[in-house]
């Protein structure tokens, strides 16, 4: 008898039973002790008391539902024009109440910092000019608009939407890897998750301690308003959601957050501008434009102000732009402050602006342009990860430490012919978390990072509780960008400390 | 409402009618190869032929082949060429979709997306080969289930008039077709019997008899027909039900009512220049007034229809133009010259 009830005993496994961390990295869930942390608590058991067999049912449940609505990007390498969904694991990363509330901190002190240095550089350029930052680095950077000096937007905020990406080493502390401060996008995913999440969880205790993340549209309508031109009335006022179109690999948050702020998604040929006034196109006639959310390169926006040769684009905008007859979000030029040759700085541009020290640490980064540190990056290349300045999405990269003989040969070449092109960092070991491996049906430590989304208005920032856990499900794999491979995961903020 | 979103409205709704009605039209078609006495091969070259898409399908295999029932189930279901075959109605669609996230209900999106799913699907393929009648019923449900959805689900306001009206115009252009058919058989079968002298008079009204029947299945009408014509099959009850009947919602006649009842809806206060309005009623007035008799000769039908085929066209390059509204905020309305943008990348064909 006693035989027969520890064999079901056994048979109702938890799912954590086999789960070790990975040596040398930060576990998110578990502790060196063996124990979940203390804010993982409820989440551990909650999953815990899951068989394999029931969390891989939830888990194809989740993925056929996003699938079914549609919630895809789409893949620019693939000729079919093929949508995936972008993977989600199940399993949630939790993050203390304490811990966030110093992020949350940090990520508006640094926005603040950002946006001062932008309306710097397109203005006096005084941190220029005291030596602050090297004159010579930011002019030359691909990313800064001169033709743009001098032009106020209208709404006096010009990074109003923001995705810091952070990443935590082996000492536990988070650390920022790169700043967006053009069109960050993955909120959609947040939301999404979290509708996935609590589909599944919503009976779980674990899920009451968590803060909620479906506001973030009314919040970035509210911060849209907040910025419109002065002459706009507040009853009349029309926003927009400006996207390239339904092939752009980022559509479906483009219609996503049009359909959730109830604003109208458009596309540049919807748009044309007239006495320096935008208008979009409707059944009744042309209707003034009041805000622009628009989720389109600098480079096609105005085919008259950036690039003769484009049909793309609305003819005029920036125009309008620079006089102040309507706001666009976030501002054109605002590259030069996500740049990676400018991101070394930008602990000086807070120290500089804001009299503050920097509270949300970043990661120690060699300047090519810098012939100390280009010297000590090409002969260190098999420690280092080495990043182009004007690339992104995990483009352009040598992974030092995996690299073969000859990919580091050629990065030498490439740096030592043109040294500003290229920054350097040692590799940190990225902080794991519990990640559902399909093929073996069980919890195994995959790597992750986190970009929380900073809405920003000229009263102060809101940031939103968590961001996009994104997870390198390739194990051993450090890359967790969506088009490499990447998933992601709900990300929960304690409402208070962990019990 | 934005011009280009009220234009993926209306072709949101015409896609959808679209591919529901080549789906009730391949299968009515399947049946009545079984049903009458008509050589298989005078079947299915009409059903191309008003389709639009004689052309096309002759570069694609060859004349001869517009008699192979299978190559143009094949042509009319799964050809990518075939900018008019099921499978690029439902994409077109999904496309519109897509781009109209924010104006469809999550239900009708779902939906839409589901049926563009099941096209893709191995599964899907294998029920064509096995069972091609609930493979045709499968679209059929699909779609009505989506134009359901859009008035179940949806505000009545623009975008659902446009999409209603893209829907109710494409199956004004579906009906004159489907009728034309019946013409083009006729023809073929016409030319057989006179090279067959002396075959009875009754053989033809049999196979007459069975041709309106086929078509009135393919527009579903055949119980309705019946409950306002208690058996009489002649062609002008057949012609006065399909065309001018105000209560069977496939009829011509009822189509261009609703069509234009949607556009008053969408523009109460026409201004001068909204041309697509003023046409649509006169093309209602004129059908009236033509059919207005006592016989009709088939001749006359074709003709009628050809000139109706004609008259939707124009209405929807209209309602094409006029959805641009006008160039420039400076100029009114009546000043507003006509856009130059195409209408779209499948317009009805006249089959004159």
């Amino acid at each position: 008898m006693n035989n027969v009830l520890q064999v079901a005993a056994d048979a109702k496994s938890g799912l954590f039973d086999s789960y070790s961390p990975l040596a040398g990295a930060y576990d998110e869930t578990i502790a060196v002790d063996g124990k979940p942390r203390a804010h993982a608590r409820r989440v551990h058991a909650m999953l815990n008391a899951l068989s394999a067999r029931e969390f891989s049912r939830y888990q194809s449940l989740a993925e056929l539902s996003l699938y079914n609505q549609g919630v895809t990007f789409s893949v620019y390498s693939d000729k079919q024009g093929t949508e995936k969904i972008f993977p989600i694991c199940l399993a949630p990363r939790v993050i203390g109440a304490a811990e966030w509330a110093k992020v949350e901190a940090g990520l508006a002190q640094r926005i603040a910092a950002l946006n001062r240095f932008l309306d710097d550089m397109y203005g006096e350029q005084k941190i220029l000019k005291q030596g602050v930052i090297p004159a010579d680095l930011v002019l030359a950077a691909k990313q800064y608009e001169p033709k743009l000096r001098g032009i106020q937007p209208a709404g006096g905020v010009r990074i109003p939407i923001s995705g810091i990406d952070l990443i935590r080493g082996p000492d536990g502390v988070f650390r920022v890897l790169e700043d967006n401060v053009r069109t960050p996008s993955g909120v959609s995913y947040v939301v999404e998750n979290r509708l996935v999440t609590k589909r599944v969880f919503r009976d779980s205790v674990a899920m009451t301690n968590v803060r909620q993340v479906e506001q973030y549209p009314m919040e970035l309508a509210q911060t849209l308003r907040a910025i419109a031109p002065k002459d706009a009335e507040e009853d009349e006022l029309t926003m927009v959601v400006l996207t390239p179109g339904i092939y752009n690999s980022a559509y479906f948050e483009h219609s996503f957050l049009a359909r959730h702020m109830g604003i109208s998604l458009v596309e540049p040929s919807d748009l044309f501008v007239e006495d320096d006034t935008v208008y979009v196109r409707t059944i009744h006639g042309p209707r003034r434009v009041h805000v622009i959310y628009r989720r389109i390169d600098d480079a096609y926006l105005d085919p008259e102000f950036f690039r003769p040769d484009s049909l793309l684009g609305v003819a005029g905008l920036m125009r309008a732009y620079a006089s102040g007859r309507v706001t666009l979000a976030n501002a054109p030029g605002n590259g030069i402050a996500d740049d990676k040759a400018v991101y070394p700085f930008v602990p000086d541009m807070i120290r500089y602006y804001l009299g503050e020290e920097c509270a949300l640490p970043q990661v120690e980064t060699f300047v090519c342009a810098r012939e100390g540190d280009k010297k000590y990056v090409v002969d260190h290349l098999e420690l280092l990860v080495v990043k182009a300045v004007d690339e992104a999405g995990g483009y352009g990269m040598l992974m030092g430490p995996q690299s073969t003989a000859r990919e580091r040969e050629e990065f030498r070449t490439r740096i030592l012919a043109e040294p500003r092109k290229y920054i350097a960092q040692h590799r940190i070991e990225l902080s794991t978390c519990p990640t559902w491996i399909p093929a073996q049906e069980t919890l195994a430590p995959r790597r992750v990072d986190l970009r929380p989304f900073i809405l920003t208005r000229p009263d102060g920032s809101w940031v939103l509780p968590g961001g996009l856990t994104r997870v390198a499900l390739v194990e051993g794999s450090y890359v967790v960008n969506s088009s490499q491979g990447g998933g992601s995961k709900d990300t929960w903020v304690e409402r208070e400390n962990g019990t | 409402m934005i011009s280009r979103v009220a234009d993926h409205c209306f072709w949101f709704g015409r896609y959808l009618e679209r591919a529901e009605s080549s789906a009730r039209l391949l299968n009515a078609t399947r049946s009545l190869v079984f049903d009458a006495d008509i050589p298989v091969k005078h079947c299915w070259p009409p059903l191309v032929i008003v389709s639009g898409e004689e052309q096309g399908f002759v570069e694609r295999y060859d004349r001869e082949s517009l008699g192979n029932g299978e190559l143009v189930q094949e042509y009319m279901t799964w050809s990518r060429e075939n900018l008019v075959s099921i499978a690029s109605s439902v994409r077109a669609a999904r496309e519109c979709a897509r781009s109209l996230r924010d104006q469809l209900s999550l239900d009708t999106w779902e939906e839409i997306n589901e049926l563009y799913l099941w096209f893709g699907r191995e599964s899907t393929s294998q029920l064509y080969w096995d069972h091609r009648e609930a493979f045709y019923k499968h679209i059929r449900r699909g779609t009505q289930l989506i134009l359901g959805l859009v008035r179940s689900t949806m505000l009545h306001e623009e975008p659902m008039l446009f999409l209603w009206f893209g829907a109710m115009i494409e199956r004004a252009g579906q009906t004159p077709r489907i009728l034309d058919m019946h013409h083009h058989t006729m023809e073929r079968e016409a030319a057989m019997f006179g090279s067959r002298a002396g075959a009875p008079a009754s053989a033809h009204d049999i196979v007459q008899t069975a041709l309106w029947m086929s078509l009135l299945r393919a527009c579903s009408g055949s119980e309705a027909f019946m409950k306002k014509n208690q058996g009489r099959v002649t062609a002008h009850t057949m012609v006065e039900f399909l065309l001018m009947s105000r209560e069977f919602p496939r009829s011509l006649n009822y189509c261009l009512r609703s069509s234009l009842t949607l556009l008053r809806q969408i523009w109460p206060d026409p201004a001068p220049g909204r041309a697509s309005i003023q046409t649509l009623a006169e093309l209602i007035a004129w059908l009236e007034a033509e059919t207005d008799q006592e016989e009709f000769e088939l001749a006359e039908i074709h003709r009628i229809l050809t000139h109706v085929v004609d008259q939707t066209a124009l209405v929807c390059a209209q309602v094409s133009e006029e959805i641009q509204g006008p160039k420039t905020a400076r100029l009114s309305l009546s000043e507003a010259q006509p856009g130059e943008r195409a209408a779209g990348n499948a317009q009805l064909q006249s089959q004159g």
